[in-house]
């Protein structure tokens, strides 16, 4: 990617020129330049590498296509002629190699699953039954083509059936087909363009990581200040109350997915937190928050709070509240926070939530679903840090584990998730796949260590990346990402302890590290001024003789894997 | 409001649907003199298909007639009633009266 954006290429066997249009007009970030391959030459374009359209080095590819017109097999299911299965999924396995055949041409492949006009009734009532319904066997061909594309990680199959039921009524619009050759309604293209820019945020590391909610007409119903947490509104046999049941357990099934929870509350912090020890139909209970702020401040300070307390940026926040005012007052005074327009209506809430464009993520790790958990454990350090008088003790009674490893198939899908989304303690915010991570750390001259980190109150996952280009007798540092969770925990120093020791060994007589500032890396910067190397101000490198050796303090238990 | 106001509103309504595929630029105006077709500007192919169905769709939507503006009668036409949002606006009130015997 660009400053100026992504640049995308669309294949497709209809006019997708549409797609494109929303795709490039649109005012959500980020900005996308769509080109579109030549009409209906699919699998030319997939084929051959050396046509116009790939000389653009798009960042990612959409290849959409009809199931009737790419599966020729399937062209004679709909027209209820005979054909074995095993044949269908043969030529849905030589497409699936057609796709797998550009993955190494562009970044992200996104490929829309195949569906089917819904006014084309097929058989009927034995349109589901195996071996002769034509919505059976788009099925298993969809199932199939997923399976295949597993094999890539850098290829997206997307739910277009969700688009087509969004959009309702008339979205295979035969005028649009027989006018332009355009396969579905407008409002179609447009819900997979709000869906490959989510993917595209996500895939960037922008997705949203803490959802900061409201509590009274939020969570619950009523004012638990006023009419006390016995009378709020939740549960019973009352369809309010059934539906803010149900807006908990939506927002406690998104803390199993990785996503965090924070409250601010404008309320008598005692009062709020008996409404949620107390109830006997809280769905949510304190231990599901990584942190609160109940109090008469302003909601805006109090959300910058919160999220410098869980060291997270802004632009990983998402806030709910029931007030149009207090949502305007954050839109307006922390415009990273995203606020979603909120039903007034209550029956609303649920749809609302898991209708969101901002929690997507290219892979789903380990250390995702256990985030929730990982952060209790952090809140239970600082809670320890404030017994423990200077930061030393503390850090000492932590019993910090290190492990480090060089990168490996098994660390390469997290370790390309890392890279891929941490904005702060980031040195040169490089960003790649998966498969351009192992390619780079697999270079004779290259060499990159991942670090898992666990102490006594719990384990923290693969956390941090170092990388090192060697050239000649100097050792560039390119990569030094640390997630959030344990910066200031000296893993900063195990890293370039690691590096340092590496191009000592190696007979190198310096490591350079070049800070590439962002919007978002400050705190990088601020650790690499205290690390001890000298700043080199004519190139804004950082520079380490190897002369010397670095230390890191006896208490940090460095284990090489 | 008369006929002509309403037909104006529906077809505004469309426009609105079509510009947000457009760039800036090239987004057409809200007014009757606008030109959808001219050889120096207005819409291409692509935009004036999407303009028409989207037209057809909120006629339907907000007038409750159905209507078929892309037909031999329109394409043949001397004048074509795809020159202008104004052209198209009379075309369509035409196509109503017809309809509607009004």
């Amino acid at each position: 990617m660009d400053s100026k954006g992504y640049k995308c290429l669309l294949i497709s066997d209809f006019t997708i020129d549409n797609l494109a249009a929303y795709l490039n007009n649109d005012a959500d970030s980020p900005q996308v330049k769509s080109n579109t391959a030549s009409f209906g030459q699919v699998a030319q374009v997939l084929t051959d590498k050396n046509l116009d359209c790939w000389k653009d080095n798009p960042d990612f590819t959409v290849v959409w296509t009809q199931p009737e017109r790419v599966i020729t097999s399937f062209n004679h299911i709909i027209n209820y002629k005979d054909v074995p299965i095993k044949k269908l999924l043969k030529e849905v396995d030589d497409y699936s190699s057609l796709l797998l055949n550009i993955r190494d041409r562009t970044r992200f492949i996104f490929v829309p699953a195949w569906v089917f006009p819904s006014y084309h009734r097929g058989f009927g009532m034995l349109e589901m039954k195996t071996g002769v319904g034509i919505a059976n066997a788009l099925m298993r061909m969809n199932l199939r083509l997923s399976e295949n594309l597993d094999k890539a990680a850098n290829i997206y199959l997307l739910n277009t059936q969700r688009w087509l039921t969004i959009c309702g009524g008339n979205v295979f619009n035969p005028k649009l087909w027989y006018m332009g050759k355009i396969a579905f309604a407008n409002e179609v293209f447009r819900e997979a363009a709000k869906d490959i820019k989510s993917a595209l945020r996500g895939i960037s590391g922008n997705s949203r990581k803490l959802v900061i909610l409201d509590l009274d007409e939020t969570l619950w119903g009523g004012i638990a200040g006023e009419i006390g947490w016995e009378n709020i509104k939740l549960g019973g046999h009352d369809p309010i109350g059934e539906a803010y049941l149900d807006f908990q357990r939506a927002l406690k099934s998104l803390t199993n997915r990785g996503v965090l929870l924070g409250i601010v509350s404008k309320n008598e912090e005692t009062v709020a937190l008996e409404a949620i020890n107390r109830h006997p139909e809280m769905i949510l209970k304190l231990k599901d928050f990584v942190g609160w702020r109940i109090n008469w401040q302003d909601k805006a300070s109090n959300i910058v709070e919160l999220a410098r307390e869980l060291n997270l940026g802004l632009q990983s926040v998402v806030f709910v509240d029931d007030s149009p005012v207090e949502r305007a007052r954050v839109r307006e005074a922390l415009p990273e926070v995203f606020v979603p327009e909120w039903p007034d209506d209550k029956m609303l809430y649920r749809s609302a939530l898991l209708g969101l464009h901002c929690f997507d993520y290219p892979a789903i790790s380990k250390e995702d679903l256990e985030r929730n958990r990982m952060y209790l454990a952090e809140r239970r350090r600082k809670e320890a840090k404030k017994e423990i008088g200077s930061p030393e003790e503390w850090l000492k009674s932590l019993k910090i584990e290190v492990r480090v490893k060089e990168l490996g198939a098994a660390e390469l899908p997290r370790a390309a998730q890392l890279l891929n989304k941490t904005n702060q303690m980031n040195l040169s915010t490089r960003r790649l796949t998966e498969l351009e991570l192992i390619t780079w750390a697999k270079d004779k001259n290259h060499k990159l260590w991942v670090f898992r980190v666990r102490d006594k109150f719990g384990d923290s996952g693969l956390t941090g990346i170092i990388s090192l280009a060697v050239n000649g007798r100097t050792g560039r540092i390119v990569d030094f990402v640390l997630s959030c969770r344990v910066i200031g925990r000296k893993i900063e120093e195990a890293m370039l302890q690691k590096a340092i020791g590496y191009a000592q060994g190696c007979g190198l007589q310096e490591v350079r590290a070049e800070y590439i500032p962002t919007a978002k890396n400050k705190p990088c910067l601020e650790f690499w001024r205290k690390s001890g190397f000298k700043l080199n101000k004519e190139d804004r490198s950082f520079i380490w003789k190897l002369n010397s050796n670095f230390t890191l303090p006896d208490y940090i238990n460095v284990i090489q894997e | 409001m008369t006929m002509k106001e309403r037909v104006n509103l529906v077809i505004f309504m469309a426009v609105d649907e079509v510009n947000q595929m457009l760039p800036k630029e090239k987004r057409l105006k809200k007014s009757e003199d606008s030109v959808l077709l001219s050889p120096v500007g207005g819409l291409d192919s692509l935009g004036l298909v999407n303009l028409i169905v989207a037209t057809e769709e909120k006629v339907k939507e907000e007038l409750g007639v159905i209507l078929t503006l892309a037909d031999e009668r329109s394409i043949s036409a001397q004048n074509s009633p795809f020159k202008t949002i104004g052209t198209l606006a009379d075309y369509i009130a035409l196509l109503l009266e017809e309809k509607t015997g009004g």
